[in-house]
């Protein structure tokens, strides 16, 4: 197939302007959620208003693992389709998890400081997640010095797959291992006053995590088809 | 000095904006990298083919 007819392939598949409606609409859903919850939940009785920390710390806990799940699901389906885009789906979704993954762990130091004392605690959950991001900091850099494309995303498949198997290590930490982070927040275990605000940040947190790992697949293939010409250029031909 | 429980909040409401804007730049600059190499792709074999 001709480079060009192989770089329109993988061209854009949405329009700019539907793109920007939805990065305006998912930006303006986390302020609206984030004024709500902060406006509306009253001081909590041990922690007082530092309880507001958990509307953005949480939602950004729950955004990594769906991304990996997102990573885990795509390396599955490449290494069992081969369709590469598959694999720049995976890596999409690896680069924005390690994004919330990275918010988490600073929004939990934030956290911990005031009610821990401490900024950091060699805690199961704390430790687990620092482990999960080191993970795909690793995917990530593996995919920068790999320069072939089938073997760069064959050693990805491997690393995202083991990489997601960690979140349920992460979720479950605090019921194995009773250290300092506390249980698991969610709406079946938090006080009612709370948990409207906790499911509004969730949806719009939501809403940016899946536009933010679109347009990553969209430039993703951009830079693919690039990669696939200077491919093409070098060998002075058509690939098949 | 000891910061109060406020400027814990207002920090971690801070460094998510922080972190989701400065992704969202991180993204424009990189897709407008990338979607001007594609153009010169498709482009410059275009007119190669046209010639």
């Amino acid at each position: 197939m001709p480079s060009s007819d192989r770089a329109r392939e993988l061209a854009p598949t949405r329009s700019p302007r539907t793109s920007a409606w939805f990065a305006a609409g998912s930006f303006v859903a986390v302020a609206a959620a984030q004024a709500y919850s902060v406006a509306t939940s009253p001081a909590e009785g041990d922690m007082g208003h530092l309880q507001k920390i958990m509307y953005v710390h949480v939602p950004a806990a729950w955004m990594t693992f769906l991304a990996f799940f997102v990573v885990l699901v795509f390396s599955l389906k490449y290494l069992w389709r081969k369709d590469e885009n598959d694999d720049l789906i995976a890596a999409s979704a690896a680069e924005v998890g390690a994004l919330f993954n990275g918010l988490t762990l600073v929004l939990g130091m934030i956290w911990g400081r005031p009610t821990w004392g401490v900024w950091w605690a060699w805690d199961a959950r704390l430790t687990s997640t620092l482990v999960l991001f080191m993970i795909f900091v690793g995917y990530l850099a593996l995919r920068g010095f790999v320069e072939d494309p089938q073997q760069r995303a064959r050693w990805s498949a491997a690393v995202g797959i083991i990489g997601a198997i960690n979140v349920p290590i992460v979720y479950m930490s605090v019921m194995w291992w009773r250290t300092l982070h506390q249980q698991p927040s969610s709406a079946a275990t938090l006080d009612p006053a709370y948990t409207m605000g906790l499911r509004l940040n969730a949806i719009a947190f939501l809403l940016v995590l899946i536009y933010f790992i679109r347009w990553r697949y969209e430039i993703a293939r951009l830079e693919r088809a690039g990669e696939r010409a200077a491919e093409v250029a070098a060998m002075g031909g058509h690939l098949a | 000095m000891i910061a109060s429980n406020e400027t814990f909040v207002v920090a971690a409401y801070a460094i998510t904006w922080l972190t989701l804007f400065g992704y969202l730049w991180r993204l424009a600059r990189k897709g407008a990298r990338a979607g001007a190499g594609h153009e010169r792709i498709v482009g410059g074999s275009g007119r190669e083919e046209a010639r």
